[in-house]
């Protein structure tokens, strides 16, 4: 398979012949940063409009098929549209708090993207801690939600921001309690080395029941991280209308509504990488043929392949099921998910233990 | 009816019973209460069901109409009258602790005509603003826009009401409190997405808890009412349609039958068939977007789109016969506008197989899902007494135990001809209603089937005069509506509009409940609760 | 040890709810799509049917004459005074006195509550409601109608 590190060693040895270390490392910084935030917005996009018509499917309706052919202009048309709306000042709000909260929604995210593998040698940070960082990076989302919730100055947002801000802090405990049982089975903490070691068969499958149990907890406590799906509770249009953001207009509803998104491939991103075996393709033992075939699609193919099915799986529950309400949603967490954790990382450990895992 | 009379008489020994199309029984303002409290509370009479309260101007005196009846037999009624003739300050006692539906009743009275209501706990205009000045259902009203100026300028809401309390020495005024200081005040509406229309609500929390809950509608008041005296019959029937839009043939057609009946105009047998199939196609739409709306409220936005798709094959099938889909314009005062097109009986048969089809899918996509579920079970415990209390009828008050279907208990049109289940579950929360409605909508299908192929041959309208008189004299109509119990109430004296008209609307029922089912709920709960009682704002506010 | 069970098999019983309700959205997800392109098939699969009540007409034949004799019936029925009709007196042969005839036929369409009882109650026929229902102007004076078209006259009825 194509190994992007002899590229991107290639750009840094062709810098370092001419300019002195400093400058190729400032040079490298910046691309990098560009690169990455180009495809943040080009991601946010491509998923917008998949979202628009997936929805459009189930409902029985076609979606945007105006402009361009199929609607595929549609997304770059809502940008437009974000970027040149009115941002409304409100008056008696906390200006500064009320600026800087959609900041932090979008830095919390845009650190965890760094971090993400995306095909073999496209990975920007690669720290011998990274589940653990990717976890403490995407709780710092909360803070921006219950700042713009208490900075609005609007009854109906502090409910929205309060509620949310028990669903987050609840469900972060499942998320990450789940990705430490595959950090039981792996025995490392560093992504790369979690990737490499799925080779010849994924995390889902060697781990089998513990795995799976895993990995349904995984996707249900990283849909309520997002405020997606059956937990929208705080933005729940039909009730709260639009709760936490709803004094905001313009790029910083535009920055709310990228980062809800990226959420959503984050998390699914995670779930690829820990389970799915990430850029990894699918290889059965003993049969060299099927993977050699399965060599040639190029890694980032795999890897988003793998993200996309799982993004699909989550638009279908959102758009299937009804809301939960906020008591019913904090039952769920302490009273089903937390136990069923617990015991479950107790059978993981006893699998490795046992050396049960295939 | 003889022991009621002899009730009555014993009570109240100068009452004045008549015997016109109901007993009619009436008395001077400062017996009211006592033959109030015998009628409801006597064994042999029982009447706990109060179904319209009409304020009258009489000309010279100004009077409320009370129609009584019973929870065990819809059939046994009684009209309650009574009058004042002091027009600069009209007092009658209040019933609103006797039966809870006549609260918001008295407040719509006082708003229109003036009448102050002794003991009414909140003597507040329901529709129009504390501001306006004059009565208007009193036919010496000015309605001039110098004393009414359109005013565009905004301001609080009132916090405080007034009650007129009898004592000792006499009558007085009272100024209450309607929020405490330190009260949490949400609005909820009148511009949400959940509302089903413009209605307001000012909901006091208690963090995620209500407690109380004050209604405020008249945004869509239209003055209906006062516009039909001045209009002949057959110009007062667009009106109906925009009542409550959803049943619009319902309720045209319960005031042609209140017409045809008082005139005496024989319906030809294919009309009252062709209208009986339009009814229950009206209430099958009616009660798919109630589902749809509910689903929706709750976060499940496919099944809205999938209840809508569904009401377009409805709505088509209108548009050929009738030329309006959601506005149908199709009972005349004698039977039906125009023939039926030929297309219409096979594209009902064509219809109801589907339907049934797509209810499998409602109950399996919605019904038995357990966020659903848990949304829907023990929310919003609505009781017997409450219901019959406050005149919920419809699929909510069945949902409570109260057997209220007119369609059964006295039919009309062709319903005598055909076989249904009256749908009655006793446990009276969300999930009760929801499913009352969806086994209602299976009900109608049953009904229409078996109408569709035999439709008679014959006039499918009577002849008129051009200029209809009712004869003078007060004619009641009752009707079940897709909501509920819908009447109309004409006072007529012999000229070509009536004198005055009353529409009983099933949603006002349905509003005034709300806060006592919403004690102690969660806001989530307030929407589900809201959305399971489905009632229409044009229909509250007329 | 029963609640255990009961935790366990409500798990179950939860999750097969709720996918079977996903089995659902699933098979939508491949049915026919329902929506109508619409401008682009006004003339083709757009289907208005002939008694949508669109638009008031007075039918003129091809000699531009039409039915309407200005007794104002239909004026008189209609309940919020959207019709207006305004009639003059024509000269007829000489010696009859003159007859009257109608001028203007004025409709607005902006207050139009489409209840049908000018038509019904027309002793002639001479309107009709047609099936037209793209109405919208930009201006509210623009609706302010005139039925009947320029230089047409009643149509004689045929003395047998």
């Amino acid at each position: 398979m194509f190994d992007f590190s002899i590229v991107t060693t290639w750009i840094d040895e062709f810098l370092r012949t001419y300019l002195p270390e400093f400058w190729v490392l400032a040079i490298e910084f910046v691309v990098v940063g560009v690169v990455l935030l180009a495809l943040y917005c080009v991601i946010a996009l491509i998923l917008i409009y998949f979202e628009r018509k997936i929805c459009a499917f189930f409902q029985c309706r076609l979606g945007p098929n105006r402009v361009g052919p199929y609607g595929v202009f549609q997304s770059v048309a809502d940008m437009l549209k974000m970027l040149i709306k009115e941002i409304i000042p409100i008056n008696h709000t906390d200006k500064i708090l009320f600026y800087l909260a959609p900041f932090f929604v979008l830095v919390a995210s845009f650190l965890a993207f760094g971090a993400l593998p995306f095909g073999r040698g496209l990975q920007a940070i690669d720290m011998n801690i990274g589940v653990f960082y990717l976890l403490s990076v995407s709780s710092l989302g909360v803070l921006g939600i219950l700042l713009a919730g208490w900075s609005s100055n609007n009854k109906y947002s502090m409910i929205g921001a309060m509620r949310s801000g028990a669903q987050l802090i609840s469900y972060e405990l499942s998320a990450g309690l789940s990705l430490m049982t595959i950090v039981v089975l792996s025995g490392t903490m560093q992504l790369s080395t979690m990737v490499e070691n799925q080779s010849n068969c994924w995390y889902l499958f060697q781990g089998h029941i513990s795995a799976v149990i895993a990995f349904i907890i995984y996707l249900i406590a990283g849909h309520a991280e997002t405020n997606r799906g059956p937990f929208d509770l705080p933005e729940a249009e039909s009730e709260l209308t639009a709760g936490y953001h709803t004094e905001y207009s313009g790029l910083q509803f535009g920055f709310f509504y990228l980062a809800e998104y990226l959420n959503m491939f984050i998390i699914a991103s995670i779930a690829t990488t820990v389970f799915l075996g990430g850029w990894m393709p699918f290889h059965v033992t003993g049969m060299d043929g099927f993977n050699a075939v399965m060599d040639y699609i190029p890694s980032v193919i795999w890897f988003f392949g793998k993200v996309f099915v799982l993004m699909f799986f989550s638009l279908w529950v959102r758009w299937t099921f009804p809301r939960l309400r906020i008591d019913q949603l904090l039952n769920l967490e302490w009273k089903y998910l937390l136990p069923i954790n617990m015991v479950n990382l107790l059978l993981m450990v006893l699998l490795v233990i046992y050396g049960l895992t295939l | 009816m003889e022991n009621i009379k002899q009730l009555v008489l014993a009570k109240v020994p100068d009452a004045l019973i008549e015997e016109k199309q109901y007993l009619t029984v009436t008395v001077k303002p400062e017996d009211l209460r006592t033959l109030a409290k015998a009628l409801r509370y006597d064994e042999a009479a029982g009447f706990d069901y109060l179904v319209q309260l009409t304020g009258v101007d009489y000309g010279d005196s100004l009077g409320v109409v009370y129609f009584l009846s019973t929870s065990k037999d819809l059939n046994r009624t009684v009209v309650v009258k009574t009058a004042t003739a002091d027009r600069e300050n009209p007092m009658i006692p209040t019933v609103s602790d006797i039966w809870g539906t006549a609260n918001l009743n008295e407040r719509e009275v006082f708003g229109f005509l003036g009448i102050r209501f002794i003991d009414h706990p909140d003597m507040r205009h329901l529709f129009l603003t504390e501001r306006w000045k004059g009565y208007p259902l009193r036919k010496d009203y000015d309605a001039s826009e110098v004393q009414n100026p359109l005013d565009l300028t905004s301001y609080d809401m009132p916090e405080t009401s007034v009650k007129w309390v009898s004592g000792e020495d006499g009558i007085k005024e009272e100024k209450i409190q309607l929020f405490k200081d330190d009260d949490y005040v949400l609005n909820i509406g009148p511009q949400h997405p959940a509302t089903h229309g413009v209605l307001h609500f000012r909901t006091v929390l208690d963090g995620e808890i209500i407690q109380k809950i004050d209604v405020n509608c008249g945004y869509i008041h239209r003055g209906i009412e006062k516009l039909s005296e001045n209009l002949t019959y057959p110009q007062i029937l667009h009106f109906t349609d925009r009542l409550d839009y959803l049943s619009a043939h319902i309720n045209r057609h319960a005031l042609c039958m209140c017409v045809e009946k008082a005139a005496g105009i024989e319906v030809p047998r294919r009309a009252e068939y062709i209208r009986t199939i339009m009814d229950e196609l009206s209430r099958v739409t009616s009660h798919l977007l109630s589902w749809a709306c509910m689903c929706m409220d709750m976060g499940a936005l496919t099944a809205f789109i999938y209840g809508m798709r569904d009401r377009e094959k409805v709505l088509d099938i209108f548009e050929e016969t009738c030329g309006g889909r959601l506005i149908q314009n199709y009972n005349v005062v004698g039977g039906v506008m125009a023939d039926i097109h030929p297309n219409f009986v096979k594209k009902v048969k064509e219809f109801i197989p589907y339907m049934r089809k797509n209810l499998k899918e409602y109950h399996q996509l919605y019904t038995g899902n357990v966020i659903a579920r848990q949304r829907m079970i023990g929310v919003g415990h609505l009781s017997f007494e409450t219901a019959v209390s406050y005149a919920v009828s419809g699929p909510v008050g069945r949902a409570s135990g109260f057997s209220c279907d007119l369609r059964k208990i006295a039919p009309y049109a062709a319903y005598d001809q055909v076989e249904f289940k009256e749908i009655v579950r006793t446990e009276g929360d969300c999930l009760a209603r929801y499913m009352n409605r969806l086994d209602e909508i299976e009900e109608s299908l049953h009904i229409i089937e078996q109408l569709v192929d035999s439709i008679p041959e014959g006039d499918f309208c009577a002849k008129t005069k051009a200029i209809i008189k009712l004869p003078e004299g007060e004619y009641f109509q009752r009707i079940e509506a897709a909501r509920g119990e819908f009447g109309v109430y004409i006072l007529s004296k012999g000229d070509k509009t009536p004198y005055r008209l009353k529409f009983r609307s099933p949603s006002m029922a349905l509003v005034s409940v709300m806060d006592t089912v919403c004690q102690g709920a969660k806001i989530a709960d307030l929407i589900t609760i809201g959305g399971s009682m489905d009632y229409v704002i044009p229909d509250i506010d007329r | 040890m029963k609640s255990i069970i009961k935790y366990i098999t409500s798990i179950f019983q939860a999750i097969f709810s709720l996918l079977s309700g996903m089995a659902v959205t699933m098979k939508e997800l491949f049915t026919k799509k329902v929506t109508e392109q619409y401008p682009e098939n006004r003339h083709t699969t757009l289907n208005v049917y002939e008694r949508v009540r669109g638009e008031l007409v007075m039918p003129h034949d091809e000699n531009n004459e039409h039915a309407c004799t200005g007794c104002g019936i239909c004026q008189m029925n209609c309940p919020n005074g959207t019709i207006k009709v305004v009639t003059k007196m024509v000269e007829v042969e000489e010696g009859a006195k003159p007859k009257k005839a109608l001028d203007r036929y004025y409709y607005d369409l902006g207050k139009c509550t489409f209840c049908n009882l000018c038509v019904l109650n027309c002793p002639s026929k001479a309107i009709k409601f047609q099936n037209t229902f793209e109405n919208s102007v930009f201006t509210r004076e623009k609706l302010y109608e005139t039925l009947n078209k320029e230089g047409s006259k009643v149509r004689e009825k045929n003395k047998e």
